[in-house]
């Protein structure tokens, strides 16, 4: 009895699928995509899956893509709008699509602090989302396959500087020998330790600070102790030479677990914080002398 | 080709402004210096090679610059040049290619060809300029290029178009550069400043900055993620000041940022900002606003500034600055006691993950610092200060630091009629805890420095000791260091100067045995006219470790302690016009 209901069962199955069309919907999204959604056409991010199998009595294979954004507690936050959504044509088989245009990002109606979050700064607050696409007919009121898929998304501030603060000024008899540097760990922290390199640029005569960052080669590049926020330079430099060593810039690059530098506003400047500058004085009291003279 | 008409132009306006120059036969003079620098940097190791390399090189091995700062003057015309460059590539945060263009070399950011004649009201920008137009809108990056400075009256117009990122190609990694290149766009920006000013009362101005990356500017153009950009950013900054001593700043701003101009035009998530930019995908806007204000007195003066930038606010002027924060700073500085206490002090706070994109919760830190000086009398002084710096980022896993550092340096200085004396010794304690993931280490700090220098009267000599003492003590680390220096300097004769140190180092990190290092300088400096100068300098630096790098522990195996010899030789000739 139990064969004859089997069979019966595989006959219905092979008849549907023979009679009708059949199309799903695979998100293959990253749980932790990139955190601008403008980037979401990269592959990094996953892709979107639809398989179109088609049947001997079904119509036209154009479908729109209906896109729904959800924050925690299943609370929408966006959705596409279905007028003017794209129309694709599904070839039979496998149809690849990229996150970008799962997530319609042109087409997509935000709401409330998303929305001006995404405006402002073009990502979304630091959360869990789900991100659910339904295969929709062009007309759109038939639902022809659906997923939702989870995500979880967070930007990186880069850490600041803290010592020697911008404009500080060091003893030279202490600055020749050792520096210490600290600098905030990057916001918010990852499980895998992230590396700093810190890295001096001598100002050289003539030279703006900026000018000396952005062209000249570092006097110091290394590594903090993997994590830690403190690195103490040994510097070895004859800094009362009143000719040279009177005055560097510094920053701090934050690397992730692969030596990827962290993605900021402008890729430009790979991942390193806002530099400061400090100067070396030269004779104990100058200093003091010079903050007299000014009143 | 653009490059070669930017160029040009710069050219004939130069050639302009010689020829009339020429033409009028004004009365000329000249003013500045210029110069030529030069280092010499040397490495030695032993052993070498090894593996892992234990000491790899600061400098380059030769290094060249040139300056040229005159100042012209003919007849109504002044024409201060600032050109001071390197023929050599040296660049390590912006990328350069391993062989540079006529049109790369000027656009470096490591060179500087400016000049800006003046006449009347009227002042050219050619060349790199640094232009700070406010705080918000540009003002430390080098452009190159050409522009204009107005003032008639109280109006004040600027104008510049200019280069702020020379185009470089993509290079694939190969050897010899097993790094690559990783390439970038030329980015051109645009710069504009409408403003009134009463001088010494007040300033207001609208200022615009537009930057776009060139995409056509490379022929192999740089992989993801360095994409081609566009910026914009307005404007509005008011300054006064009182007659009875009170200042007031403040700016507003709005950028409009674009982070990848290859993804698609569209209305979301912001519209176009016409007739400027188009809006696409990656396009975002945001504001950041500066207050201050601040009251000086006779003796004291008082200040409060405001700073809030927005998440998403970016110009291409500062394209380092830290946005998503806001922070408040009060800071004070007065004297007392017959003038003999000066005080000068700061507290603040900042704010930071406004937007909440990098976590739940805010960032937060403070920044006190404290410095009080006291002449108590024509012998006796004492500085003393206390920073604190603490940082608070309350998410899931937690990090928080504090920094405590407190410094005392008391001089003492006596004479008699054939010399006099200073002595003057520091101590520095700081502390600094942090807590990452839970754990909280505590990272110790001591700084003692004894100082003694003694000044002849009747010698053409002067020498310095020091001696100090540092301490480092946290988990798994307990370093110690240990240097004595000495320094003389002696004027041979009016026009010559002879000087040098010598300086040791023990360098101890228990439970290894110590690194020992000594660093010898020697120079002078030669008036050799009343108008060329010459300045040398030589430095030595031979280092050995101690235990800490076995030499067994490199590869081929070396059996005694690995050392490094580390030379550098500067001169320069600076000539004043």
């Amino acid at each position: 009895m139990k064969k004859y209901n089997l069979i019966v069962a595989l006959g219905l199955t092979l008849f549907f699928q023979v009679v009708h069309a059949q199309i799903t919907v695979n998100l293959a999204l990253n749980s932790r995509p990139q955190h601008w959604l403008s980037q979401w056409e990269n592959p990094i991010n996953g892709q979107m899956i639809i398989t179109y199998m088609r049947g001997p009595v079904q119509g036209e294979a154009q479908v729109k893509l209906r896109t729904t954004l959800f924050a925690e507690g299943d609370n929408i936050i966006g959705a596409s709008n279905i007028n003017a959504s794209r129309i694709y044509t599904l070839k039979e088989g496998v149809n690849l699509f990229t996150m970008a245009e799962a997530l319609q990002l042109q087409n997509l109606v935000l709401s409330g602090k998303a929305l001006t979050t995404l405006q402002r700064t073009g990502r979304l607050a630091a959360g869990q989302y789900q991100l659910k696409v339904e295969v929709v007919n062009v007309s759109g009121d038939v639902v022809l396959a659906r997923q939702t898929h989870p995500f979880f998304i967070t930007s990186y501030q880069l850490p600041k500087l803290m010592v020697p603060a911008d404009g500080a000024q060091l003893d030279a008899l202490v600055a020749q020998s050792l520096i210490i540097f600290r600098w905030t760990g990057l916001v918010p922290n990852t499980a895998e330790l992230p590396t700093y390199r810190v890295q001096v640029f001598e100002i050289l005569p003539g030279q703006t600070p900026m000018q000396a960052f952005r062209g000249n080669f570092p006097i110091l590049d290394e590594p903090a102790l993997r994590g830690t926020t403190q690195y103490i330079w040994r510097t070895s430099l004859p800094m009362l030479d009143e000719t040279a060593n009177q005055k560097f810039i510094w920053t701090v690059q934050t690397l992730d677990m692969e030596g990827h530098p962290i993605p900021t506003n402008d890729m430009n400047i790979k991942g390193r914080s806002e530099p400061s500058v400090f100067n070396i004085i030269n004779q104990m009291g100058a200093g003091k002398k010079d903050k007299m003279n000014e009143d | 080709m653009n490059h070669l008409k930017q160029t040009a132009v710069i050219i004939i306006l130069l050639l302009v402004f010689q020829a009339n120059a020429q033409e009028k036969k004004y009365a000329f003079s000249i003013k500045g210096d210029m110069g030529i620098w030069y280092e010499g940097y040397g490495l030695d190791k032993n052993p070498s090679p090894a593996v892992p390399d234990f000491y790899t090189a600061r400098k380059p091995w030769n290094l060249v610059r040139y300056s040229f700062n005159p100042t012209f003057s003919v007849g109504k015309w002044e024409i201060p040049m600032n050109f001071n460059f390197s023929p050599m590539i040296t660049n390590f945060i912006t990328p350069a290619g391993s062989k540079q263009s006529v049109w790369q070399f000027l656009t470096n950011p490591a060179n500087n060809f400016g000049l800006r004649p003046k006449i009347g009201t009227t002042e050219f920008l050619l060349g790199t300029q640094t232009l700070k137009y406010s705080d918000l809108s540009t003002g430390d990056i080098g452009v190159f290029g050409y522009g204009v400075n107005l003032s008639p009256g109280k109006f004040r117009i600027k104008l510049f178009k200019g280069v702020s990122q020379s185009a470089v190609n993509y290079e694939a990694p190969t050897l010899p550069n097993p790094a690559g290149v990783i390439g970038a766009y030329q980015r051109n920006q645009w710069m504009a400043q409408l403003g009134l000013e009463k001088e010494g009362s007040y300033f207001t101005s609208f200022n615009f900055v537009k930057s776009v990356d060139k995409q056509n500017s490379v022929t192999l153009p740089p992989l993801s993620p360095i994409d081609p950009q566009e910026n914009m950013v307005v404007t509005f900054l008011t300054t006064a000041n009182s007659e009875n001593g009170w200042k007031y700043h403040i700016e507003l701003g709005q950028s409009f940022h674009t982070r990848n101009l290859n993804t698609p035009l569209s209305s979301v998530p912001v519209e176009d900002f016409k007739p400027f930019i188009n809006a696409h995908t990656s396009s975002s806007k945001d504001n950041a606003v500066l207050l201050a204000i601040a009251k000086k007195g006779q003796d004291w003066e008082i200040g409060t500034k405001f700073k809030y930038f927005g998440a998403g606010y970016f110009t291409a002027g500062y394209p380092f600055m830290t946005n998503d924060l806001i922070d408040y700073l009060i800071d004070a500085r007065f004297n007392a006691w017959k003038k003999k206490i000066n005080v000068v002090a700061s507290i603040g706070e900042r704010f930071g993950n406004l937007s909440l994109t990098s976590g739940p919760d805010k960032t937060k830190q403070i920044i006190a610092n404290v410095n009080v000086f006291t002449q108590f009398s024509d012998r006796l002084s004492l500085n003393m200060s206390f920073n604190n710096f603490g940082y608070d980022a309350p998410d899931l896993s937690g990090y928080k630091s504090v920094s405590n550092e407190l410094s005392v340096n008391p001089s003492y200085t006596w004479s008699n009629t054939k010399m006099s004396h200073l002595i003057s010794a520091t101590y520095t304690k700081s502390t600094y805890d942090e807590t990452i993931i839970f754990v909280t280490t505590h990272n110790n700090t001591q700084t003692a420095l004894l100082l003694y220098v003694p000044t002849f009267f009747d010698k053409k000599i002067s020498p310095d000791f020091s001696l100090m003492w540092f301490k480092n003590s946290a988990p798994s680390i307990d370093l110690s260091l240990f240097t004595a220096s000495s320094g003389l300097k002696w004027k041979v004769n009016q026009k010559f100067n002879l000087k040098g140190q010598l300086q040791y180092n023990q360098t101890t990190m228990k439970p290894f045995t110590a690194n020992k290092n000594l660093l010898a300088t020697a120079g002078y400096e030669w008036e050799i006219y009343k108008k060329l100068s010459w300045q040398f300098s030589m430095t030595a630096n031979v280092f050995k470790f101690g235990t800490e790098l076995p030499g067994n522990s490199l590869i081929p195996v070396y059996s005694g302690n690995p050392q490094y010899f580390e030379t550098t030789m500067r001169t320069g000739l600076r000539y004043k016009f």
